[in-house]
Protein backbone atom coordinates (compact mmCIF):
# COMPACT_ATOMS: atom_id res chain seq x y z
CA UNK A 1 0.00 0.00 0.00
CA UNK A 2 1.40 3.31 -1.15
CA UNK A 3 2.01 6.35 1.62
CA UNK A 4 -1.31 8.39 0.04
CA UNK A 5 -3.39 5.16 0.51
CA UNK A 6 -2.13 4.59 4.08
CA UNK A 7 -2.96 8.63 4.56
CA UNK A 8 -6.34 7.14 3.03
CA UNK A 9 -6.82 4.92 5.18
CA UNK A 10 -5.67 6.81 8.30
CA UNK A 11 -8.19 9.84 7.57
CA UNK A 12 -10.65 7.27 7.03
CA UNK A 13 -10.46 5.29 9.94
CA UNK A 14 -10.25 8.33 11.97
CA UNK A 15 -13.56 9.99 10.73
CA UNK A 16 -14.91 6.06 11.34
CA UNK A 17 -13.53 6.10 15.16
CA UNK A 18 -14.97 9.86 15.85
CA UNK A 19 -18.24 8.94 14.31
CA UNK A 20 -18.75 6.15 16.39
CA UNK A 21 -17.49 7.74 19.21
CA UNK A 22 -19.95 10.20 18.89
CA UNK A 23 -22.86 8.00 18.27
CA UNK A 24 -25.08 7.63 21.03
CA UNK A 25 -26.56 4.06 21.46
CA UNK A 26 -29.55 2.36 22.16
CA UNK A 27 -30.62 4.20 25.57
CA UNK A 28 -33.05 2.96 28.28
CA UNK A 29 -32.47 6.18 30.79
CA UNK A 30 -30.57 8.46 30.94
CA UNK A 31 -26.72 7.84 32.77
CA UNK A 32 -26.67 11.02 34.73
CA UNK A 33 -28.73 9.67 37.68
CA UNK A 34 -26.54 7.01 38.21
CA UNK A 35 -23.08 7.83 37.37
CA UNK A 36 -20.81 10.77 37.97
CA UNK A 37 -20.15 12.24 34.24
CA UNK A 38 -17.42 14.52 35.97
CA UNK A 39 -15.16 12.03 37.31
CA UNK A 40 -12.96 9.09 35.55
CA UNK A 41 -11.98 5.86 36.68
CA UNK A 42 -9.95 3.21 35.24
CA UNK A 43 -9.73 -0.32 36.34
CA UNK A 44 -8.25 -3.42 34.82
CA UNK A 45 -9.73 -6.97 35.76
CA UNK A 46 -11.00 -10.44 34.71
CA UNK A 47 -14.64 -10.66 33.21
CA UNK A 48 -16.36 -13.36 35.86
CA UNK A 49 -19.55 -12.85 34.52
CA UNK A 50 -20.94 -11.14 31.04
CA UNK A 51 -25.21 -10.72 31.17
CA UNK A 52 -26.29 -9.82 27.64
CA UNK A 53 -29.60 -9.01 27.97
CA UNK A 54 -32.27 -6.25 27.48
CA UNK A 55 -32.80 -3.21 28.39
CA UNK A 56 -28.56 -2.93 29.38
CA UNK A 57 -26.18 -5.80 28.79
CA UNK A 58 -23.94 -5.78 32.63
CA UNK A 59 -20.13 -6.75 32.55
CA UNK A 60 -19.14 -7.80 35.88
CA UNK A 61 -15.12 -8.01 36.51
CA UNK A 62 -13.06 -8.97 39.39
CA UNK A 63 -10.52 -6.39 39.87
CA UNK A 64 -7.14 -6.89 42.15
CA UNK A 65 -6.50 -4.63 44.98
CA UNK A 66 -3.70 -3.43 46.77
CA UNK A 67 -3.55 -6.33 49.58
CA UNK A 68 -4.67 -9.22 46.77
CA UNK A 69 -8.04 -9.59 47.44
CA UNK A 70 -10.58 -9.15 44.41
CA UNK A 71 -13.35 -6.36 43.75
CA UNK A 72 -16.17 -6.86 42.36
CA UNK A 73 -16.93 -4.05 39.75
CA UNK A 74 -19.72 -3.82 37.43
CA UNK A 75 -19.91 -2.19 33.64
CA UNK A 76 -23.21 -0.72 32.42
CA UNK A 77 -22.81 -1.31 28.17
CA UNK A 78 -25.15 -0.36 26.11
CA UNK A 79 -29.07 -2.40 24.81
CA UNK A 80 -28.26 -6.04 23.08
CA UNK A 81 -30.63 -5.17 20.74
CA UNK A 82 -28.17 -2.55 19.39
CA UNK A 83 -25.10 -3.93 20.52
CA UNK A 84 -25.88 -6.70 18.38
CA UNK A 85 -25.95 -4.92 14.95
CA UNK A 86 -23.06 -3.71 15.81
CA UNK A 87 -21.70 -7.54 16.09
CA UNK A 88 -21.62 -8.27 19.57
CA UNK A 89 -22.71 -11.26 21.16
CA UNK A 90 -22.86 -12.68 24.43
CA UNK A 91 -19.48 -15.15 23.99
CA UNK A 92 -17.64 -11.07 23.36
CA UNK A 93 -16.91 -11.28 26.56
CA UNK A 94 -15.36 -14.64 27.48
CA UNK A 95 -15.05 -15.50 32.00
CA UNK A 96 -11.76 -14.91 32.99
CA UNK A 97 -10.95 -12.58 29.65
CA UNK A 98 -8.69 -9.58 30.93
CA UNK A 99 -10.33 -5.85 29.84
CA UNK A 100 -8.83 -2.36 30.64
CA UNK A 101 -12.12 -0.37 30.83
CA UNK A 102 -12.40 3.57 32.27
CA UNK A 103 -15.74 5.57 32.48
CA UNK A 104 -17.89 7.11 34.61
CA UNK A 105 -18.50 6.08 38.25
CA UNK A 106 -21.46 5.38 40.29
CA UNK A 107 -22.87 7.84 42.40
CA UNK A 108 -24.16 6.22 46.28
CA UNK A 109 -21.75 5.40 48.40
CA UNK A 110 -19.55 2.45 48.32
CA UNK A 111 -20.73 1.25 44.94
CA UNK A 112 -18.51 0.37 42.68
CA UNK A 113 -20.32 0.48 39.07
CA UNK A 114 -18.98 2.16 35.89
CA UNK A 115 -20.73 3.42 32.53
CA UNK A 116 -19.39 5.29 29.46
CA UNK A 117 -16.50 2.83 29.13
CA UNK A 118 -13.73 3.03 26.80
CA UNK A 119 -13.06 -0.80 26.91
CA UNK A 120 -10.09 -2.41 25.19
CA UNK A 121 -8.55 -6.09 25.90
CA UNK A 122 -5.60 -5.62 27.86
CA UNK A 123 -2.84 -5.56 25.20
CA UNK A 124 -4.90 -1.95 24.38
CA UNK A 125 -6.77 -3.70 21.74
CA UNK A 126 -10.59 -3.26 20.73
CA UNK A 127 -12.56 -6.35 22.47
CA UNK A 128 -14.44 -6.44 19.46
CA UNK A 129 -12.65 -6.98 16.04
CA UNK A 130 -12.47 -4.20 14.33
CA UNK A 131 -14.92 -2.39 17.13
CA UNK A 132 -15.07 1.05 18.80
CA UNK A 133 -13.43 0.86 22.08
CA UNK A 134 -15.54 3.93 23.55
CA UNK A 135 -18.80 1.96 24.48
CA UNK A 136 -21.27 4.83 24.49
CA UNK A 137 -22.64 8.44 25.44
CA UNK A 138 -24.41 9.56 27.55
CA UNK A 139 -27.67 9.98 26.46
CA UNK A 140 -28.46 13.62 28.03
CA UNK B 1 -108.55 -40.86 -19.74
CA UNK B 2 -107.43 -37.95 -22.10
CA UNK B 3 -108.40 -35.22 -19.35
CA UNK B 4 -106.57 -37.33 -16.70
CA UNK B 5 -103.42 -36.78 -19.17
CA UNK B 6 -104.38 -33.49 -19.99
CA UNK B 7 -104.46 -32.18 -16.32
CA UNK B 8 -100.85 -34.01 -15.90
CA UNK B 9 -99.62 -31.97 -18.71
CA UNK B 10 -100.90 -28.98 -16.99
CA UNK B 11 -99.29 -30.03 -13.62
CA UNK B 12 -96.66 -30.21 -15.32
CA UNK B 13 -96.45 -27.26 -16.82
CA UNK B 14 -97.42 -25.48 -14.21
CA UNK B 15 -94.65 -27.02 -11.69
CA UNK B 16 -92.06 -25.78 -14.85
CA UNK B 17 -93.42 -22.63 -14.22
CA UNK B 18 -93.12 -22.44 -11.00
CA UNK B 19 -89.31 -24.23 -10.50
CA UNK B 20 -88.61 -21.06 -13.53
CA UNK B 21 -90.38 -18.46 -11.19
CA UNK B 22 -88.39 -19.66 -8.29
CA UNK B 23 -84.86 -19.98 -9.63
CA UNK B 24 -85.41 -16.54 -11.05
CA UNK B 25 -86.13 -15.10 -7.51
CA UNK B 26 -83.63 -16.91 -6.19
CA UNK B 27 -81.62 -15.22 -8.88
CA UNK B 28 -82.03 -11.80 -8.20
CA UNK B 29 -82.50 -12.17 -4.48
CA UNK B 30 -78.78 -14.07 -4.06
CA UNK B 31 -77.65 -10.85 -6.78
CA UNK B 32 -79.34 -8.11 -4.65
CA UNK B 33 -77.92 -10.08 -1.50
CA UNK B 34 -74.07 -9.77 -3.47
CA UNK B 35 -74.60 -6.37 -4.42
CA UNK B 36 -75.53 -5.55 -0.99
CA UNK B 37 -72.97 -7.03 0.68
CA UNK B 38 -70.30 -5.52 -2.18
CA UNK B 39 -71.63 -2.62 -1.57
CA UNK B 40 -71.42 -2.72 2.56
CA UNK B 41 -67.63 -4.19 2.76
CA UNK B 42 -66.08 -1.00 2.51
CA UNK B 43 -68.02 0.52 5.23
CA UNK B 44 -67.27 -2.58 7.59
CA UNK B 45 -63.00 -2.24 6.83
CA UNK B 46 -63.54 1.11 7.78
CA UNK B 47 -62.37 3.26 4.49
CA UNK B 48 -62.41 2.81 1.01
CA UNK B 49 -60.22 3.85 -2.11
CA UNK B 50 -61.23 7.33 -2.35
CA UNK B 51 -59.93 8.39 0.91
CA UNK B 52 -56.07 8.88 0.03
CA UNK B 53 -54.70 6.63 2.23
CA UNK B 54 -51.06 7.19 2.46
CA UNK B 55 -48.43 3.67 2.20
CA UNK B 56 -47.19 3.69 5.74
CA UNK B 57 -46.33 -0.23 5.74
CA UNK B 58 -42.71 -1.56 6.24
CA UNK B 59 -40.03 -1.42 8.93
CA UNK B 60 -39.02 1.93 10.10
CA UNK B 61 -35.57 3.25 11.54
CA UNK B 62 -35.71 5.41 14.73
CA UNK B 63 -32.45 4.61 15.57
CA UNK B 64 -30.13 7.72 15.93
CA UNK B 65 -29.92 7.05 11.90
CA UNK B 66 -33.01 9.22 11.90
CA UNK B 67 -32.64 11.89 15.06
CA UNK B 68 -31.29 12.53 18.53
CA UNK B 69 -30.95 10.20 20.83
CA UNK B 70 -34.01 10.01 23.34
CA UNK B 71 -33.03 11.70 26.80
CA UNK B 72 -34.30 14.69 29.48
CA UNK B 73 -34.75 17.18 26.66
CA UNK B 74 -35.31 15.02 23.80
CA UNK B 75 -37.84 15.18 21.89
CA UNK B 76 -39.23 18.00 24.92
CA UNK B 77 -37.43 21.03 25.07
CA UNK B 78 -37.90 25.04 25.82
CA UNK B 79 -40.67 25.58 22.91
CA UNK B 80 -42.72 22.43 23.64
CA UNK B 81 -42.06 21.73 27.23
CA UNK B 82 -45.42 21.06 28.91
CA UNK B 83 -46.65 23.87 31.38
CA UNK B 84 -47.18 21.62 35.01
CA UNK B 85 -49.91 22.37 37.04
CA UNK B 86 -49.55 22.22 40.81
CA UNK B 87 -50.04 18.47 41.04
CA UNK B 88 -47.69 17.59 38.73
CA UNK B 89 -45.04 19.86 40.61
CA UNK B 90 -45.59 18.19 43.47
CA UNK B 91 -45.37 14.40 42.28
CA UNK B 92 -41.74 15.87 40.80
CA UNK B 93 -40.69 17.16 44.07
CA UNK B 94 -41.03 13.45 45.50
CA UNK B 95 -39.44 11.74 42.27
CA UNK B 96 -36.37 9.67 42.24
CA UNK B 97 -35.24 8.29 38.83
CA UNK B 98 -35.57 4.62 40.24
CA UNK B 99 -39.48 4.65 40.65
CA UNK B 100 -39.54 4.40 36.98
CA UNK B 101 -41.41 1.37 36.18
CA UNK B 102 -39.11 0.53 33.33
CA UNK B 103 -36.37 -0.36 35.64
CA UNK B 104 -39.35 -3.40 36.57
CA UNK B 105 -39.39 -3.64 32.69
CA UNK B 106 -42.86 -1.92 32.65
CA UNK B 107 -43.13 -1.08 29.05
CA UNK B 108 -42.94 2.78 27.78
CA UNK B 109 -45.84 3.71 26.30
CA UNK B 110 -47.20 6.96 24.51
CA UNK B 111 -45.90 9.70 24.02
CA UNK B 112 -42.32 8.15 24.79
CA UNK B 113 -42.28 5.02 22.83
CA UNK B 114 -42.63 6.95 19.40
CA UNK B 115 -39.75 8.61 20.65
CA UNK B 116 -37.29 5.53 21.45
CA UNK B 117 -34.67 4.82 19.37
CA UNK B 118 -35.76 1.80 18.23
CA UNK B 119 -37.06 -0.20 14.63
CA UNK B 120 -40.75 -0.38 14.35
CA UNK B 121 -42.87 -2.82 12.11
CA UNK B 122 -46.00 -0.72 10.42
CA UNK B 123 -49.31 -3.29 8.83
CA UNK B 124 -52.12 -1.78 7.62
CA UNK B 125 -55.11 -3.79 7.66
CA UNK B 126 -58.46 -2.58 5.86
CA UNK B 127 -59.98 -2.44 9.12
CA UNK B 128 -56.66 -1.54 11.90
CA UNK B 129 -53.42 -0.40 11.55
CA UNK B 130 -50.83 -2.26 13.42
CA UNK B 131 -47.60 -0.75 15.10
CA UNK B 132 -45.50 -3.26 16.45
CA UNK B 133 -42.30 -1.96 18.43
CA UNK B 134 -39.12 -2.90 18.65
CA UNK B 135 -38.55 -1.64 22.17
CA UNK B 136 -40.30 -3.40 24.85
CA UNK B 137 -42.29 -5.96 22.29
CA UNK B 138 -45.19 -3.92 21.90
CA UNK B 139 -48.47 -3.73 19.42
CA UNK B 140 -50.41 -1.04 19.39
CA UNK B 141 -53.88 -2.10 17.10
CA UNK B 142 -55.22 1.64 15.60
CA UNK B 143 -59.22 0.69 14.80
CA UNK B 144 -60.33 1.96 11.55
CA UNK B 145 -63.77 0.42 11.52
CA UNK B 146 -65.45 2.86 14.07
CA UNK B 147 -65.59 0.92 17.50
CA UNK B 148 -65.64 2.43 20.38
CA UNK B 149 -63.44 1.73 23.62
CA UNK B 150 -65.74 -0.12 26.33
CA UNK B 151 -65.36 1.23 30.35
CA UNK B 152 -62.60 -2.05 30.51
CA UNK B 153 -59.88 -1.04 27.45
CA UNK B 154 -57.95 0.88 29.78
CA UNK B 155 -54.10 -0.57 29.27
CA UNK B 156 -50.46 0.89 29.03
CA UNK B 157 -50.96 1.38 25.73
CA UNK B 158 -54.49 2.52 25.74
CA UNK B 159 -56.99 2.25 23.19
CA UNK B 160 -56.57 3.68 19.48
CA UNK B 161 -58.91 4.54 16.70
CA UNK B 162 -58.32 6.07 14.01
CA UNK B 163 -58.97 7.16 10.27
CA UNK B 164 -57.01 8.34 6.94
CA UNK B 165 -57.84 11.78 5.70
CA UNK B 166 -55.85 12.98 2.69
CA UNK B 167 -52.87 10.92 2.66
CA UNK B 168 -52.68 11.10 6.50
CA UNK B 169 -53.73 8.57 9.02
CA UNK B 170 -55.13 10.43 11.96
CA UNK B 171 -54.97 8.17 15.64
CA UNK B 172 -56.67 9.18 18.56
CA UNK B 173 -55.72 7.34 21.84
CA UNK B 174 -57.67 7.30 24.86
CA UNK B 175 -57.54 5.04 27.91
CA UNK B 176 -54.04 4.85 29.46
CA UNK B 177 -53.47 3.43 32.77
CA UNK B 178 -52.10 6.06 35.41
CA UNK B 179 -48.17 5.69 34.64
CA UNK B 180 -46.04 7.74 37.42
CA UNK B 181 -43.54 8.17 34.72
CA UNK B 182 -45.96 8.49 32.00
CA UNK B 183 -44.86 11.82 30.07
CA UNK B 184 -41.63 10.75 29.00
CA UNK B 185 -39.81 8.49 30.98
CA UNK B 186 -37.34 10.95 31.97
CA UNK B 187 -38.91 13.86 33.55
CA UNK B 188 -40.68 13.01 36.78
CA UNK B 189 -44.13 14.02 35.09
CA UNK B 190 -46.94 11.07 35.36
CA UNK B 191 -49.96 10.83 33.01
CA UNK B 192 -53.39 9.93 34.31
CA UNK B 193 -56.45 8.06 32.84
CA UNK B 194 -57.27 11.44 31.37
CA UNK B 195 -54.30 11.13 28.84
CA UNK B 196 -55.29 11.62 25.13
CA UNK B 197 -52.67 10.85 22.63
CA UNK B 198 -53.37 12.28 18.94
CA UNK B 199 -51.24 11.47 16.24
CA UNK B 200 -50.98 11.96 12.42
CA UNK B 201 -48.87 10.30 10.41
CA UNK B 202 -47.62 10.99 7.22
CA UNK B 203 -45.00 10.26 4.44
CA UNK B 204 -42.78 12.62 3.21
CA UNK B 205 -40.93 10.91 0.35
CA UNK B 206 -38.86 8.29 1.54
CA UNK B 207 -39.36 9.66 5.57
CA UNK B 208 -42.41 8.27 8.03
CA UNK B 209 -43.46 11.21 9.92
CA UNK B 210 -45.44 12.14 12.67
CA UNK B 211 -46.79 14.92 15.00
CA UNK B 212 -47.79 14.02 18.43
CA UNK B 213 -49.68 15.62 20.80
CA UNK B 214 -50.61 14.95 23.93
CA UNK B 215 -52.94 16.19 26.32
CA UNK B 216 -53.45 15.57 30.12
CA UNK B 217 -55.48 17.77 31.84
CA UNK B 218 -54.59 16.15 35.56
CA UNK B 219 -50.70 17.23 35.45
CA UNK B 220 -50.50 19.58 32.15
CA UNK B 221 -52.26 22.93 31.80
CA UNK B 222 -52.08 22.81 28.31
CA UNK B 223 -51.27 20.21 25.58
CA UNK B 224 -47.62 20.08 24.35
CA UNK B 225 -46.56 18.52 20.77
CA UNK B 226 -43.40 17.45 19.14
CA UNK B 227 -42.36 15.83 15.47
CA UNK B 228 -40.42 13.14 14.48
CA UNK B 229 -39.30 10.85 12.02
CA UNK B 230 -38.23 7.44 10.66
CA UNK B 231 -36.28 6.71 8.11
CA UNK B 232 -37.07 3.30 6.11
CA UNK B 233 -35.31 0.34 8.23
CA UNK B 234 -32.11 -1.53 5.65
CA UNK B 235 -33.57 -3.69 3.73
CA UNK B 236 -33.83 -7.39 5.19
CA UNK B 237 -33.52 -5.99 8.64
CA UNK B 238 -36.24 -8.14 11.07
CA UNK B 239 -37.37 -6.63 14.27
CA UNK B 240 -35.54 -8.56 17.35
CA UNK B 241 -37.11 -9.41 20.34
CA UNK B 242 -36.84 -7.41 23.31
CA UNK B 243 -37.12 -10.15 26.03
CA UNK B 244 -36.60 -7.22 28.92
CA UNK B 245 -34.64 -8.52 31.60
CA UNK B 246 -36.13 -7.90 34.85
CA UNK B 247 -32.15 -8.48 36.56
CA UNK B 248 -30.67 -6.19 34.05
CA UNK B 249 -33.11 -3.69 34.18
CA UNK B 250 -33.07 -2.95 37.75
CA UNK B 251 -29.25 -3.60 37.95
CA UNK B 252 -28.07 0.20 38.22
CA UNK B 253 -30.41 1.15 40.51
CA UNK B 254 -28.19 0.12 43.08
CA UNK B 255 -26.10 3.43 41.89
CA UNK B 256 -28.68 5.75 42.49
CA UNK B 257 -27.93 7.69 45.63
CA UNK B 258 -31.54 7.77 47.11
CA UNK B 259 -32.95 10.92 49.23
CA UNK B 260 -35.50 8.33 51.07
CA UNK B 261 -34.47 5.52 53.42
Amino acid sequence: MSIRHWKKAAAAGVILGLIMMMAPVIAHHASTPFYDSSKRVEIEGAVTRFVFRNPHAFLYLDVTVGNGDTSEWQIELGAPVGLRRMGWTPDSLPTGMIVKASGQPSRADGSQGLCCVRMTKADGSPVLEGGRVEERTPAR
Amino acid sequence: MKPEGNNKELIKSEAIGYTKDLLVKITVGTSVLVLLMLYSIPKLGAQGIDDHIPDLAGIWDGSPRARPVNGENVPWGEDNFPVLNERAIAYQQVWEEIMAPKYDCQPASSPAIQYDPYHMLVTQWPDRVLFRYEKDDQLRTVWLDGREPSATDFSIQGFSVGYYEDDVLHVTTTHFVFDVAGFDDYNGIPSSSQKVITEEYWRDGEDLKVTLTIEDPMFLRESTAYTTRWVAGREGYKLAAYDCDPESSRASVRFYPSKYK
